[in-house]
């Protein structure tokens, strides 16, 4: 069974061409500063490019098994944001697996603690408990410069 | 088959011949006679970008579909673009990854470019 080893959120991920991936700008926590007096909805999405990624252990005999690497974002009050993405694992024998989910977006309709959530499953029924970590999204307004029009 | 006009990816038939977009309600062939494809996708973000036949899919996000489609430089301000400053913090007592274990790595080191 496939144990994770790492699981992270970065900006950008490179891949060399002998596998070692570069994690570009690790991050745990977004800070937006938006204009006063701005409402921002609750389905509201930065256009922000960004990735989950992981790597897994395998064990002998994974590579003959279908496992896929599901994983879910979740606003601070728990709501499910986005579909959960199911990639499928690509498993050679004595390496470890690498996965990265890239992201278009991030959620930022609430303010708060973000959880992203990965787990494998075979045969669409969960087969690991679930790794998770959290993404802190803060908002700041910025103040109207004195005398301004708004 | 992905709808042209709104990026909605499960299109169940071609956008022709008549058939209309679940999400955006475009009829092709019809209202893209009519109007440009940027004048329809104005069109359906003017009006609340809101989800046209039936029940939306479970976790529909009209915007994060727009932008997953390479049509985010249409999302309306409020919704998510020109946020003045949208700040990555990684603070080292923060980064915490999920797990990390002691065993050696087949491909080598991690490389970790800050």
């Amino acid at each position: 069974m496939l144990k994770p080893y790492v699981c992270v959120a970065c900006e950008k991920v490179i891949v060399a061409q002998d596998g070692v991936a570069s994690l570009i700008a690790l991050f745990s926590k977004i800070i937006l500063t938006v204009p006063a007096g701005t409402e921002i909805p609750p389905n509201a999405v930065a256009p922000k490019e960004w990735a989950v990624f992981s790597i897994w252990d395998p064990e002998p005999g994974d590579e003959r098994r279908n496992y896929f690497l599901c994983t879910q974002i979740l606003y601070p009050d728990e709501s499910q944001f986005g579909q959960i993405t199911r990639s499928k694992f690509n498993i050679e024998v004595n390496k470890r697996s690498q996965m990265t989910l890239q992201v278009q977006g991030f959620p930022i309709g609430q303010t708060g603690e973000y959880t992203i959530l990965s787990w494998v499953e075979e045969n669409e029924k969960k087969v690991s408990d679930p790794i998770q970590f959290g993404i802190e999204v803060i908002i700041n307004f910025a103040a109207s410069p004195a005398g301004a029009a708004t | 088959m992905t709808c042209p006009i709104c990026a909605y990816k499960n299109l169940s038939y071609p956008p022709r011949d008549y058939n209309i977009c679940p999400c955006c309600s475009t009829e092709f062939g019809n209202d893209d006679a009519v109007y440009s494809h940027r004048q329809l996708l104005g069109m359906w973000i003017a009006g609340g970008a809101n989800w046209f036949f039936g029940r939306a899919p479970e976790h529909w996000n009209p915007w994060l579909q727009l932008i997953q489609g390479g049509l985010g430089m249409y999302v309306p301000a409020q919704f998510g673009a020109p946020y003045i400053n949208f700040q990555l913090v990684a603070n080292s007592a923060n980064v915490e990854p999920a797990i990390v274990t002691n065993r050696p790595n087949a491909y080598g080191s991690l490389a970790l470019a800050a």
